[in-house]
This record gives structure tokens, C-alpha cells and sequence, in this order.
């Protein structure tokens, strides 16, 4: 069932807050021992938050109301503790107040479900906590689910909750939805508040929902998007109702294929799959042509000149006092940001003017680009590394080309699930120019209505928590 | 740039004067990382054309 299915469900009295919320409880209680995606479970908070809910008077409701969610667990969730995933934050104190995001959900009717499985602080893309151990790809538990926000990207795909939140810096929702077989959006930079946060980069990171369909992702954008006072990355720019303006198709719609990236160091089927998704797009009325992108190889370099920085600065205090306290992996990326150079930070923030400069060419002649989301599949747990056409190359160093790209300038991205190889989802990236995620979600949403890879559910076989 | 990542010992000093204090192995990791990117970063100053101001904290809004 779709997060939209659920919630018209609800809003018809079909079933009560209270029934949905113990519907996903008894999902998590027989499931998630299988793919631990679950940090931490709000089971008698949300049973109370449904009962006020439907305390409501149907005038009060919002969209949402009732849809049990879960968010990430760099999100802030009042009552709730913050883990980031890390034995950084052994003892902390529960979050004071809801971060922004978590505000708009709930001001819509939302019920939260607890908090998601992370790559420590978000700051990697395999989600193998060492505080909370590996998530499990549901499509194939001996993978990865990816990440940084690979617990949303698994809970979604295995139905825990009706939608969830993470994150992206440089590919943090992509990544985990594409390989656990779930839409997701990547929304513009500036689009969604970050306060409540806890930040990778502030000049790359946002949050985005990651769920069954497009239209469940419109209807999550549609409730926490919006400038936030308190936020001042957030643009005031108007905030449509996403979910309204799904329909009217793609006929005519410029679709320009990245065709470097396409062509590029990808598994060769997961290209043919994407060919067939764009196929499909044509089919449907779509335009479509190639585009080359100069100097595109280099967006990623370009992302890594100031994010490196960026993401050690935020934690220099708790480097100096608690270094030990921070997984191997996690440990050495924020170590390296110690030796980025100050003039290599600043060559890295002109050649960004430049990436931009490029990106808007680019979209004078297409509204919508498409490429791979990610060009390999999941690497088995414990493994660093992936089969790529016949030979072996380290995981991290595929996900750049395929996903900084886009963060770098800050542009919308939605990933919708195009295909399968080798029994695991793979996905097809959507990019729009700035603040177009209603362009994006016209295109999915008429996508997924001819096809039906978002649909598609995992076997789970566990019956115990 | 050089292309080649520091010695252990110069990391060492230099994350000690920012108050950080790695064990070897851990910049052994750092050597790993940096191996990669002081090259990538070395193309940076070559590809921006003069007179190119930064792109700032946030990117700008404004329409292709």
C-alpha cells in the first residue's frame, strides 16, 4: 500500500489512526529483525499521538493525518535522542523540540514511528553503523541498503512505515532509494528547512522523503517544504501543492539524457535498464535527446574541495575530545579535512560558480535531465568493493560521478525504481532545474503510472524482532 | 600541489596543532584519501577561467 493509498484510506474513515499505526508496529515487531532499519521505535508515543489525532475535528486534519512515518536519525524528534548512528552521542540528551521537517509532517497530521538506521553522522553511503550495526537490503539481506540514509531507503521498501525522511549531501537519498527499490527525492537546496538537523556540509546537505511512489514523496515535500525563519539556507520561494500537480503527462516534456554518464564506467545492465526507462519516457510523449556536459567528471572533485572541510569543521570539538569514539571509516574522512588546504576550499568554491554556469546552460535547452542513479549494484555486507563489468573497483569511488553532479549546484533529483538486475532494484535519476520538483514529480508520477518497478515489494520471511 | 600524500609524521604535526591527536593507523587511512584527491584538486586551479567570483555559501536563484 502506498503512503497516498493509506492516507485517502484514512481521510474516508476506512481505518483510524490508531489501526494504522498498529499495523506498522506488528510490521516492525516480525520484519525489522531481518533488516534493521529501525534505530529506535516510538511505539507508545505514536499510539498516543493517534488517539489526539483523532481527537481531531475533520476540519483540523491535514493530508497526512494519520500516516504513520519515520525519519532518519539525524533528524531531531522531540523526546528522542539523536544518535547520528554514533557512540559519539552515548548519553545525550533527548531532542527539545522537533527539527523543522518533523514540524511540518506532524502540522499535516503525520504520526511519527521512531528513527531510522544511518551511516554514522550521514557521513558515508553504506549504512553499517558501528553503534547499531549493518542495515540489511531487503531485496537481498547478505547487501548493503546503502546511505547515508540506507535505514529510510529499507524501511520504505519493506513497508515499515507508510513514508520516511533522510538525507542528502552527495547522494544520501539517491543511492538507498535506488538500491532498495523506492522513490526518492533529493529536493532543491534551500527548498527545505535544516534546522534541527545535524549537518554533513551546510552548504550541500537536505532532507528528502523517501517512499513507495512520486506521489507519496509530492505529498511528504508538500508538508515540510517552505522558508523557515529559523533556517536562513531556506529560500522564500512559493510552495506548491505537489500533489496536485502530478497530472497533464509529459507529452512534449525536453528530456536531455546525459549520455557521459549513461555510456560511462556503469554495470552494463543497469545502463540497458535505465535505456529502457528513458524508452518508456519517449513512449509517453517525452522529447528526448542527448546533452553533453563539459567538465562534468570533475563535479565531484569540485563537491570534495569544500564538503571535506565543511564536515570537519562541524565536528573539530569532538575531535579534539572524543576522536576514538568515532568509527574507523567515518573517523578518517573527518581526519582528512583536516589537510585540505584553504586555497584548494576556495578554488573548489570559484570552479562550483563554474559547474553552475555549465548546469544552467544546460537547462536553456531540456527541463528535465536523466541519468543512472547509481551505476552498480549494492556491495555484499563486509565488502568495500563491487564487480563493475568483469572486474573489481572500490564502491566509494562509483558513487561520486553519478551523484555529486547535481548536489554541487543544488538541483532537484528525484530517483524512481526502473528495473532489476540480478533480483536487486535499480534506479533512474530525474534532475530539474532549481525549485522544478513539481516538473519532477509530473514526470515520475506519469512514469510509474505506466510501469509498475515501484510496486514491486520484497519477500520478507522473519517473524521475529 | 604536491601530488603526493604528506608523511605520516608531517600529518601528525599538523593535526596537532589543530588539537587532534590520530593514532598512525588512522592517518595511514587519511594517507589513503588524500592520495586520491590532492591530484583531482591540483585540476582545480586550471579549470577556472580568471575573473570567476565564488559561488558563495548557497547558489544562486535564478532561471537557466
Amino acid at each position: 500500500m502506498s503512503l497516498a493509498d493509506l492516507a485517502g484510506r484514512l481521510s474516508r474513515s476506512d481505518l483510524s489512526p490508531r489501526e494504522a499505526v498498529e499495523y506498522y508496529l506488528d510490521r516492525i515487531e516480525r520484519h525489522d529483525g531481518e533488516i534493521n532499519s529501525y534505530i529506535s521505535v516510538r511505539g507508545e508515543e505514536a499510539l498516543a499521538d493517534a488517539v489526539a489525532l483523532e481527537k481531531r475535528a475533520p476540519a483540523d486534519r491535514g493530508p497526512l493525518w494519520g500516516v504513520p512515518v519515520a525519519v532518519k536519525d539525524v533528524i531531531d524528534v522531540e523526546g528522542t535522542v539523536t544518535t547520528c548512528g554514533s557512540y559519539v552521542t552515548e548519553g545525550a540528551w533527548p531532542a527539545e523540540r522537533d527539527a523543522g521537517v518533523v514540524a511540518g509532517l506532524r502540522d499535516a497530521g503525520a504520526i511519527v514511528l521512531g528513527k531510522l538506521n544511518t551511516h554514522e553522522y550521514a557521513y558515508g553511503a553504506m549504512t553499517t553503523s558501528p553503534r547499531f550495526g549493518s542495515g540489511h537490503n531487503p531485496w537481498a539481506t547478505d547487501r548493503i541498503v546503502g546511505g547515508s540514509s540506507g535505514g529510510s531507503g529499507a524501511c520504505s521498501a519493506a513497508r515499515l512505515a507508510a513514508g520516511t525522511l533522510g538525507t542528502d549531501t552527495a547522494g544520501s537519498v539517491r543511492i538507498p532509494a535506488s538500491f532498495n527499490g523506492v522513490t526518492g527525492l533529493r529536493p532543491t537546496t534551500g527548498r527545505v528547512s535544516n534546522r534541527g538537523v545535524f549537518p554533513v556540509s551546510f552548504t550541500y546537505d537536505t532532507v528528502g522523503p523517501l517512499a513507495p511512489s512520486a506521489e507519496d514523496c509530492a505529498l511528504l515535500l508538500t508538508a515540510m517544504a517552505g522558508h523557515d525563519p529559523e533556517d536562513p539556507s531556506t529560500a522564500d520561494v512559493p510552495v506548491p501543492t505537489y500533489e496536485r500537480e502530478l497530472g497533464g503527462g509529459i507529452e512534449g516534456l525536453r528530456v536531455g539524457v546525459v549520455r557521459s554518464l549513461l555510456d560511462g564506467d556503469i554495470d552494463a545492465r543497469i545502463a540497458d535498464a535505465v535505456a529502457a526507462g528513458i524508452d518508456e519516457l519517449r513512449g509517453l510523449g517525452a522529447q528526448v535527446r542527448d546533452v553533453s556536459m563539459p567538465m562534468i567528471e570533475h563535479f565531484g572533485t569540485i563537491q570534495q574541495a569544500t564538503q571535506f572541510a565543511d564536515a570537519t569543521q562541524v565536528h573539530a570539538p569532538t575531535m579534539r575530545t572524543n576522536l576514538d569514539a568515532y568509527g574507523p571509516d567515518v573517523r578518517a574522512r573527518l581526519l582528512t579535512g583536516l589537510f585540505i588546504p584553504s586555497t584548494v576550499y576556495a578554488a573548489g568554491q570559484r570552479a562550483r560558480r563554474v559547474a553552475y554556469e555549465t548546469m544552467r546552460k544546460a537547462f536553456g535547452d531540456v527541463d528535465v535531465l536523466c541519468a543512472p542513479t547509481m551505476p552498480v549494484l549494492p556491495p555484499r555486507i563486509g565488502e568495500d568493493t563491487v564487480e563493475l563489468n568483469g572486474r573489481t573497483t572500490l564502491y566509494r569511488l562509483t558513487i561520486i560521478p553519478y551523484n555529486s553532479p547535481w548536489s554541487l549546484v543544488g538541483l532537484p533529483v528525484l530517483s524512481v525504481p526502473c528495473g532489476f538486475v540480478d533480483g536487486m532494484p535499480v534506479g533512474m535519476a530525474l534532475i530539474a532545474w532549481r525549485f522544478a520538483e513539481s516538473t519532477l514529480f509530473r514526470a515520475g508520477h506519469t512514469y510509474q503510472q505506466a510501469t509498475d518497478w515501484h510496486v514491486r515489494e520484497p519477500a520478507l520471511t522473519s517473524t521475529t524482532a | 600541489m604536491a601530488d603526493e600524500a604528506p608523511s605520516i609524521e608531517y600529518l601528525r604535526a599538523a593535526a596537532a596543532l589543530q588539537g587532534v591527536h590520530p593514532s598512525d593507523e588512522d592517518l595511514e587511512a587519511v594517507q589513503g584519501f588524500l592520495s586520491v584527491l590532492l591530484p583531482a584538486f591540483s585540476e582545480l586551479e586550471t579549470m577556472t577561467p580568471a575573473g570567476t567570483v565564488p559561488a558563495g555559501m548557497f547558489v544562486p536563484i535564478d532561471q537557466p
